[in-house]
């Protein structure tokens, strides 16, 4: 879990993030390109999902699995949310809202990541 | 449309400014990650080793409740809503302080962290702040 598809999706979220927070400091509603771009995000999320199940039954190594999949799930659910919470509000803090959203994909496959390690408490 | 005069602002208002827009939009997204992550976590840890350390895991699940509570509310942002957002804010404020505080004095008594712990240092201090500006939205938009 620590290979470059966890890299590109931390980039890729990142610059989304950078798109963002442009389009707040423009006063510009995100467009459907913006919402292009997080489908692709999104896409390789799904991805990380699967791969990470995959992964995850093919390995026998202890780490707590339970909490492994639902960091993995909370990835692929935060923004397709965020996207419905900030549709309806129509200013810079629904924008910025999105670009919350992004900035935690990071934090997020951190945490995967972390759990995948091993014991963390 | 009456033929009465226009009425100032503050009068012709159906009620309390709605809490779920503007700023507060972000506020309740902010507190909704709060929310899934304290509540999630506290779930699973109670489910799979609560033997462990019941009191940081039920600690967690009652802050996750908070949370859960605050960012309805907030999100809701009627009369009754704005009350229970200024009840359960204000016990996440002294949640944060007192378990903040108590970890702090006793770090021995919290082998297993929570949201709370450290002040939440372990999430970037933003438990510390998040009741303060929750407060600050609700009285500004009163």
């Amino acid at each position: 879990m620590t290979g470059s598809y966890a890299t590109a999706i931390t980039v890729i979220a990142l610059m989304l993030a950078a798109w963002t927070l442009v389009l707040v400091a423009m006063n510009r509603p995100p467009g459907i390109s913006l919402l292009a771009a997080g489908g692709v995000l999104e896409a390789m999320l799904v991805g990380f999902l699967v791969g990470g199940i995959v992964q995850m039954v093919g390995s026998d190594h202890q780490f707590a699995r339970v909490e492994f999949v639902g960091y993995l799930l909370g990835c692929l659910a935060i923004p397709p949310i965020a996207t419905m919470w900030a549709w309806e509000e129509k200013s810079r803090s629904g924008t910025l809202v999105i670009a919350f959203a992004f900035l935690l994909m990071p934090v997020m496959v951190l945490r995967v990541q972390q759990v995948w390690a091993g014991p963390l408490v | 449309m009456s033929d009465t005069v226009d009425l100032p602002d503050t009068v012709d208002r159906p009620g309390p400014a709605p809490t779920g827009q503007g700023f507060g939009r972000l506020l309740v997204a902010v507190y909704g990650v709060f929310a899934l992550a304290a509540t999630a976590r506290s779930a699973v840890q109670i489910a799979t080793q609560f033997d462990e350390a019941p009191l940081a895991y039920l600690l967690s699940a009652f802050a996750g409740i908070v949370y859960i509570v605050a960012t309805v509310s907030l999100a809701r942002g009627g009369v009754t809503s704005r009350r229970l957002a200024t009840m359960a804010i204000s016990v996440e404020l002294v949640g944060v302080l007192v378990v903040g505080g108590a970890s702090r004095l006793f770090p021995e008594a919290f082998p297993h962290a929570t949201v709370w712990t450290g002040f939440g240092s372990g999430y970037g201090f933003v438990p510390l702040v998040l009741p303060f500006v929750g407060l600050w939205w609700l009285r500004h938009t009163r």
